[in-house]
């Protein structure tokens, strides 16, 4: 019920997971079949192929933090990415993705990365690290040098956009 | 860190379950979603966080931290029966903020606040939510089922407390993976129908079968529109291939595509269906024949059908009820202009709400890096490009400060000047378009009156709407030539520049339009209504024609030149700006000639929907996506309030006064013969006399008064007054609020370093004396105690302080800045704290030597805590896909202070043993008091006289005050 509103689209994202390996995922989902579709399958699907962050994305998602998700790992992505997910769920999701060390922090290290993903590492070093300083200068609110969740959730708020561009249409 | 812990653990209270409950409940916010709410607890927060992370041993932060914290602080609390555990958790606590329990500084629980108890409930539910959509599940043993099962109850238990709306709000808010949250579902509603059986009977059942039963109605319907959404698929291929902000405009022309199909809807079935149920067949002269020139002017054949207001009779139709046309063609235009102007006014005060009050535009590094790229984006070549805008827009604003200001003085007049000229050259543009405009339609009107209607002349005027839709055209293209003259500091300047130009472009020219077509029109012609309706209607055909020509002209020419001729124009973009005012330009029209043409919705709704296509055509074919990603949702915003202010409102007017003031044609039309349109009111409201008074009271005393108006204008003034002066206090407050954060931050950031330069003092000493004396002086006096393990365990601190030293010695040759530091430090703190409790626990050892059971009780609590901390490790290992060099030298700081605790311990066991370990404690607390003391005398020899004690909590009490001051110091400040 959590998710009634996008449940139309739960059959569509079904036959979507089928059609990526349908020699693996049967039609007949009643017995709960434990079906997992490897990084490789999800990571081509044509919403994902040409997104940087595909990977991040699928490891956020997954149980197993490898990318191999379940369909229910497939139908919480696509919900939470879907245009009715709350902001403050989006936000929390984003800020995983963006998390590559997974301590909860975006550190700098964190923001490296994301550059270089956003950049394909055309930065020199030291505009990297004058962008990162940057961005934690204007986003870090209590001072401790990284970005926490609260941190990140204050700048969403103030950022209208990010409710349409975290957004995969399917 | 703005994580509070909102365990409340000083409070004894606080492990009665209930009280838990209670005060959760009371001190629950509105709106909880606001991570500060609960400021000035922050100074117990910050305390209690470095507490946890001294218990956990733990590197992580802020979640993880608050998951464990609530899950380990609230099972503990009531679930385990085993005292044992409960007190020592007691000891945890006392040890880490009181040296001492007798010690002169005793926190009193009164003066604690005590909503610091109450657990934020969005925290928690994402303190479960971490773990549950944990990357790396059980990787925390000290979670067990229990505490999770605990834990979700509370949760349920919060959730049956709310409404059901607000339940499926929550649920869906909740970061947890489908799975659970269809579980935690399942069991509130468990919970709410076991407690509605109990509680009530057949009646409220029911109700609660409709109610869920219309909102299963509710979501269906919400589905099958969403199913059958108009362009789906094209609209995910024009977001993944250009973005969000090239979106906006499609997404715009489907929005005024659905107020034309209402707006036909309603005009339709209200006055055209009526009439035609009525008389079937128009009363058309018969020498008048379809010609298909109407097609373009609208004129001739058109003039004697239901298009224009002409066609339609002021006749009660009599059918099998009586049907006033008069009342019908009044009433449906006013309601569907006013539902009109609702309409516009919620999407736009919303609009602002959301894109507006919250934007900041101060943080655009951070929203370039973490906000702006778009996820629907799903196009290689797309992808591409903007990766590389990205990375010239980020170049281009490092550098964007440094030139900013090598401007001079006369650099600046000399833009100052460009901008006056620009401004004035583009201005006397506009107003001669409107002059030329109305000299136009003059020249027309006397060509047209001098010989007889023919083929010829109904071409003729099609002259007026071909130069007001070339002048719309041509004149925007000049005004961007304009602009790219213009050296615009930021380039939302200079987009609003340009709108503004083209809005009052726009603005004159229909301006004129209508001024000629209220007075002059008017006076010259018997049926003057229908005149300005096929003027409108050539206007919306030829201003479609125009719009094909320039999505021709330019985007497929400025291609092709591009492309072919002038390769450093490149691809063109599409540019949004100028598309969507053309949009708003034709809504315009259709709104003004409603009145005139009811059914020019029709001609809209066409347009719009061939215009759809064509220009996704052009655009796929001819475009490229944006070069700057704009902030397309602000722009979005803007469109709709210029859409609302000066052209629907324009619009508005101009019906309105045609409606109160112009006397109506006498020869045709529903109102001819009257003075007014508005007098048809007056007439019906005169026939109800006697039948329905209160009507005729409401018109008179309500609809007729100033009086009435007068009061309710004052009224909202005063309303206005008070919701300003609400938002200025709320300005206030916010301000107040942000400047509260950076004040915790502060202090955080100053408590750390002093925490940091206590730990610093704190490892270099013991290690000193280690290293001068060697590891012989230490094993030496293990042998004394002629203990192995003791011997042991010590090689085991030696090995892991190396390691630790060595960690450090790279970090800081590789220049691994605050962050990690910070993290280490909260791990040696932990580290820190944890000794200082094992080290009460020997001191309680010592007060009663002959209760062996409780120091081999803390021993093995002490092991636990250490195995605990190692196992946490092993899963860091096991589980890090990203490992850094932080986590093994916070690691490496835990094992060292665990082992050595695990030394002293021993020892402690040990009788002959005694001064050693507590001349190490006094050591210790001494460094501790001097660094808060903030002396830097190196006075490392210790003190056996001094009772290790007060002098612990006495240090602990500088700290205090010196945090104290640094807080005054702080509120000072601002």
């Amino acid at each position: 019920m959590g998710n009634k509103q996008t449940i139309f689209t739960a059959q569509q994202l079904f036959y979507r997971y089928r059609d990526l390996a349908p020699q693996l995922v049967p039609l007949d989902y009643t017995n709960h079949p434990d079906v997992k579709l490897p990084y490789e399958l999800i990571g081509s699907m044509p919403e994902l192929k040409d997104n940087p962050f595909r990977q991040r994305i699928a490891e956020v998602f997954s149980e197993d933090g490898q990318g191999n998700m379940t369909l229910d790992d497939f139908l919480d992505m696509f919900s939470v990415l879907s245009e009715m997910a709350p902001r403050d769920l989006k936000a929390y999701y984003a800020f995983k993705i963006y998390d590559f060390n997974n301590d909860d922090f975006l550190c700098k290290s964190d923001l490296e990365k994301t550059l270089n993903k956003l950049t394909r590492n055309e930065l020199t070093e030291e505009e990297v690290r004058m962008v990162c300083e940057k961005v934690i200068d204007e986003a870090d609110l209590d001072n401790d040098g990284r970005l926490s969740l609260e941190d990140f959730q204050h700048m969403i708020v103030r950022a209208p956009d990010f409710l349409s561009t975290f957004h995969i249409r399917i | 860190m703005t994580s509070y812990n909102n365990g409340g653990v000083f409070n004894p209270a606080y492990h009665d379950s209930e009280t838990l409950e209670v005060d959760k409940r009371s001190s629950r916010k509105p709106h909880h979603s606001n991570p500060y709410a609960n400021e000035d607890l922050a100074l117990w927060g910050e305390r209690a966080d470095l507490r946890n992370d001294a218990e956990h041993g733990s590197h992580r932060g802020g979640w993880q931290e608050e998951s464990r914290r609530v899950e380990e602080s609230i099972p503990m609390g009531f679930i385990t029966t085993n005292s044992t555990s409960a007190s020592w958790q007691h000891n945890v606590y006392q040890s880490s903020l009181q040296i001492d329990g007798d010690s002169h500084y005793d926190p009193s629980p009164a003066a604690r606040p005590i909503s610091s108890m109450s657990g934020n409930m969005t925290m928690r539910w994402r303190g479960i939510a971490m773990r549950r959509m944990s990357m790396f599940p059980n990787s925390d043993p000290a979670f067990t089922e229990e505490e999770a099962e605990d834990e979700e109850q509370n949760l349920v238990k919060e959730l049956v407390a709310l409404s059901t709306r607000e339940q499926v709000r929550q649920i869906r808010g909740l970061p947890m993976s489908f799975e659970r949250k269809k579980h935690i579902r399942r069991q509130v509603m468990a919970f709410k129908s076991s407690k509605h059986s109990q509680h009530f009977t057949g009646f409220t059942d029911c109700s609660k079968n409709i109610s869920l039963s219309f909102r299963r109605c509710g979501y269906g319907i919400k589905s099958a529109r969403q199913t059958l959404e108009l362009w789906h698929g094209i609209m995910k291929e024009i977001g993944g291939k250009f973005g969000s902000s090239v979106l906006t405009y499609f997404m715009f022309l489907k929005w005024l595509l659905m107020f034309n199909i209402f707006s036909f809807l309603v005009n339709f079935g209200f006055i055209t269906i009526p009439l035609l149920v009525h008389d079937l067949s128009p009363n058309i002269p018969s020498n008048v024949s379809f010609r298909g020139l109407e097609l373009l002017t609208g004129a001739g054949y058109f003039n004697y059908t239901v298009m224009y207001y002409g066609g339609y009779s002021n006749e009660t139709l009599r059918g099998l009820v009586d049907y006033n046309m008069q009342l019908a063609y009044f009433f449906t235009i006013a309601i569907y202009m006013v539902l009109c102007g609702i309409v516009l006014i919620f999407s736009m005060a919303n609009s602002f709400k959301k894109n507006y009050a919250l934007a900041d535009s101060a943080s655009n590094s951070a929203w370039q890096l973490l906000c702006s790229w778009d996820f629907s984006i799903t196009n290689d070549k797309t992808v591409r490009q903007r990766k590389s805008n990205l990375r010239v827009q980020l170049k281009e604003s490092l550098s964007e400060k440094s030139l900013k200001k090598r401007l001079t003085l006369s650099e600046k007049l000399q833009q100052y000047g460009i901008h006056l000229g620009c401004w004035v050259l583009s201005t006397s543009l506009a107003v001669g378009c409107g002059a030329s405009i109305f000299y136009l339609c003059q020249y027309e009107q006397e060509a047209m009156d001098s010989g007889p209607w023919s083929l010829l002349n109904e071409a003729e005027t099609l002259l007026v709407p071909f130069v007001v839709s070339l002048m719309n055209m041509v004149i925007p293209l000049f005004f961007s030539l304009l602009n790219k003259f213009e050296l615009y500091s930021n380039q939302r300047r200079q987009i609003y520049a340009l709108l503004l130009r083209n809005v009052l472009l726009r603005m004159v020219i229909l301006g004129v339009l209508c001024y000629y077509w209220m007075n002059v029109v008017p006076g010259r012609f018997l049926c003057w209504e229908p005149m300005v309706g096929q003027a409108l209607y050539r206007l919306v055909i030829i201003d479609f024609l125009f719009l094909m020509l320039g999505s021709f002209f330019g985007e497929f020419l400025s291609n092709v030149i591009g492309t072919q001729l002038l390769p450093r124009f490149g691809v063109p973009e599409f540019d949004v700006a100028r598309n969507v005012l053309d949009l708003i330009y034709a809504q315009t029209l259709a709104w003004i000639g409603i009145y005139f043409s009811p059914l020019l919705p029709a001609i809209q709704i066409l347009k719009f929907f061939i215009l759809f296509y064509l220009k996704k055509v052009s655009l796929t074919q001819n475009c490229q996506p944006p070069r700057r990603s704009s902030r397309a949702a602000q722009m979005q915003t803007i469109f709709i309030f210029l859409l609302f202010f000066p052209f629907f409102v324009g619009a508005l007017s101009m019906v309105a006064y045609t409606a109160w003031s112009l006397t109506p044609s006498e020869q045709c039309g529903p109102f001819h013969g009257l003075n007014n349109t508005f007098s048809v009111v007056e007439i019906w409201i005169a026939g109800l006399e006697g039948s329905s008074d209160w009507v005729v009271w409401i018109y008179e005393n309500i609809i007729r008064s100033e009086l009435f108006y007068f009061l309710l204008t004052l009224i909202i003034i005063v309303i206005i007054y008070v919701f300003w002066q609400l938002i200025q206090g709320r300005k206030e407050l916010i301000g107040l609020l942000r400047q509260q954060i950076i004040n915790e931050g502060k202090d955080k950031s100053f408590l750390l370093d002093k925490l940091q330069y206590l730990q610093k003092s704190y490892s270099e000493i013991p290690a000193g004396p280690i290293k001068q004396k060697g590891p012989s002086s230490r094993r030496s006096d293990g042998h004394s105690s002629g203990s192995q393990s003791n011997s042991n365990a010590m090689v085991q601190v030696l090995l892991a302080r190396q390691q630790l030293e060595e960690e450090e010695q790279r970090r800081s040759l590789g220049g691994v800045s605050v962050p990690s530091d910070i993290s280490a430090s909260s791990a040696m703190t932990q580290a820190l704290l944890a000794r200082q409790r094992a080290e009460r626990q020997n001191e309680d050892f010592y007060q009663m030597p002959e209760e062996h059971p409780s120091s081999l009780n803390a021993l093995d609590q002490a092991m636990a805590a250490r195995q605990r901390a190692l196992d946490d490790e092993r899963d860091e290992y096991w589980s890090t896909t990203d490992f850094n060099e932080r986590n093994s030298s916070a690691s490496a700081v835990t094992q060292a202070m665990q082992a050595r605790l695990r030394a002293e311990e021993d020892r402690g066991d040990d009788p002959a043993d005694l001064p050693s370990p507590t001349s190490s404690v006094m050591i210790q607390v001494m460094q501790a008091r001097q660094r808060a003391e903030e002396e830097e005398r190196m006075q490392w020899a210790p003190d056996p006289l001094q009772n290790p004690a007060p002098s612990g909590s006495s240090a602990l009490i500088q700290a205090m005050l010196a945090r104290q001051q640094a807080q005054n110091e702080y509120d000072d400040g601002y």
